[in-house]
């Protein structure tokens, strides 16, 4: 009987990968670690203004990380997807009519119905990368992830109005130039360090997530790895 | 899926399709590696097996398609397709062989000089290519996809938005 390589790497290499997903005392030790220092869990959310389900996946997750020792730090970014992806406008569209079923879930109605092209929304993009990530900023990307989807009808997308809900958030004006374009650059390699390659993504410490399908499951790994609400 | 007609009064129509990564369509590495582990956490959290493995792409899964046309054709679908999916993704079998998907035909009720034939039949490939076709011309690009009306469900994670909407049409039994 002979087994060839190929067999051996058809039967080996998606357990290998499966095994090697599991190992988690790393990252279990390293929450404990934190904890004991006093420092907070973290959550990185990958997202995308332009994506309809990035911004049910940020509304989603603040709620779910509010009242846990965790920060939800909010990454966005313009170029996402997999390159040269015949499927990319089938994605792009499926995405609002997905987002619609998702915001029906937490009684949010989704208010566009077509997709909004990145480089509409990539100043919403440059002006949070830019910033200090504060609460302040992150209430900036979920307000203005909610009316871009869930208030705004479709058609262009109003600078000026992000500017004044910008300016009620944080306070003063956000960051002009190129500054706020490199933020976003340095958020996409950082998103493709982490492993996703399209968003909404999380990394919760060593695991990611597609943020929009996995938010009970995401809070379950908080859990599991000692960051509970608060009674 | 194969669950929803005991609760809702339904039939379900199953397409087995090309998988992408015979479409010519990119899967990078990433994605890959993305889609077992999370399938892994899904299948622990549920309790369903996972995890032992024969990447079935090419020769395994264009038999099994094949085998699966001729499963609907005797009303054994539900079977087989249960049958193959855990044989392939939970007991490492390679379907790709004889002697790995007889086995799994037989589970299923089937009978294996008929899936032996159905493998070889050029109109039960045609069936497979128009189903993957009928997939394209709605505009989605990988599995499962669910249609129920003129509203698309793609993915496991929205089986509970599917079963809304069979709610909401008075389908519940």
């Amino acid at each position: 009987m002979t087994v060839s390589k190929d067999s051996v790497a058809r039967r080996t290499v998606p357990r290998l990968v499966v095994l090697s997903g599991r190992l988690d005392g790393r990252a279990k030790l390293g929450a404990r670690a934190r904890r004991a220092l006093g420092r907070r869990g973290r959550v990185e959310l990958f997202l995308a203004f332009d994506d309809a389900v990035s911004a049910y996946a940020l509304i989603d997750l603040a709620d779910r990380v509010a009242g846990r020792d965790v920060q939800l730090a909010a990454y966005p970014v313009v170029r996402r997807g997999i390159p040269d992806d015949p499927a990319m406008e089938d994605k792009r569209s499926y995405a609002v009519e997905d987002a619609g079923r998702l915001g029906r879930r937490r009684g949010l109605v989704r208010t566009r119905t077509r997709p909004i092209a990145p480089e509409e929304t990539a100043f919403l993009a440059a002006w949070v990368a830019a910033a200090p990530a504060t609460p302040a900023r992150l209430r900036f990307a979920v307000a203005a992830a909610e009316r871009l989807w869930f208030a705004d009808a479709d058609g262009p997308v109003d600078r000026d109005a992000y500017a004044a809900l910008w300016r009620a958030e944080l306070g003063g004006d956000p960051l002009a130039g190129d500054a706020g374009d490199r933020a976003v650059r340095a958020n996409e390699r950082r998103m493709a360090r982490r492993g996703p390659y399209d968003t909404p993504a999380a990394w919760v410490h060593g695991q990611w997530f597609f943020a929009q399908d996995r938010g009970p499951q995401i809070a379950a790994r908080l859990d599991d790895l000692g960051w509970t609400v608060a009674a | 899926m194969f669950a929803l007609p005991e609760r809702y009064d339904v039939r379900i129509r199953f397409h087995g399709v090309i998988p992408m990564a015979m479409r010519g369509q990119a899967v990078p590495r990433a994605k890959r590696v993305n889609t077992l582990r999370d399938v892994d956490r899904e299948a622990r959290r549920l309790g369903l097996p996972f995890g032992r493995i024969f990447d079935p792409i090419g020769e395994g899964a264009t038999r099994c398609l094949a085998v699966s046309e001729h499963a609907i054709d005797v009303g054994r679908e539900r079977a087989f397709v249960l049958a193959a999916g855990r044989a392939i993704w939970a007991e490492g079998v390679e379907v790709a062989t004889d002697a790995g998907l007889r086995p799994v035909c037989e589970e299923a009720g089937l009978d294996w000089a008929a899936c032996a034939a159905a493998i070889e039949d050029p109109a039960l490939a045609a069936r497979v290519d128009a189903n993957t076709q009928a997939l394209l011309d709605l505009h989605h690009w990988g599995v499962p996809v669910t249609v129920f009306g003129t509203d698309r469900f793609w993915g496991q994670d929205r089986i509970e938005d599917l079963e809304r909407a069979l709610e909401d049409a008075g389908l519940r039994r």
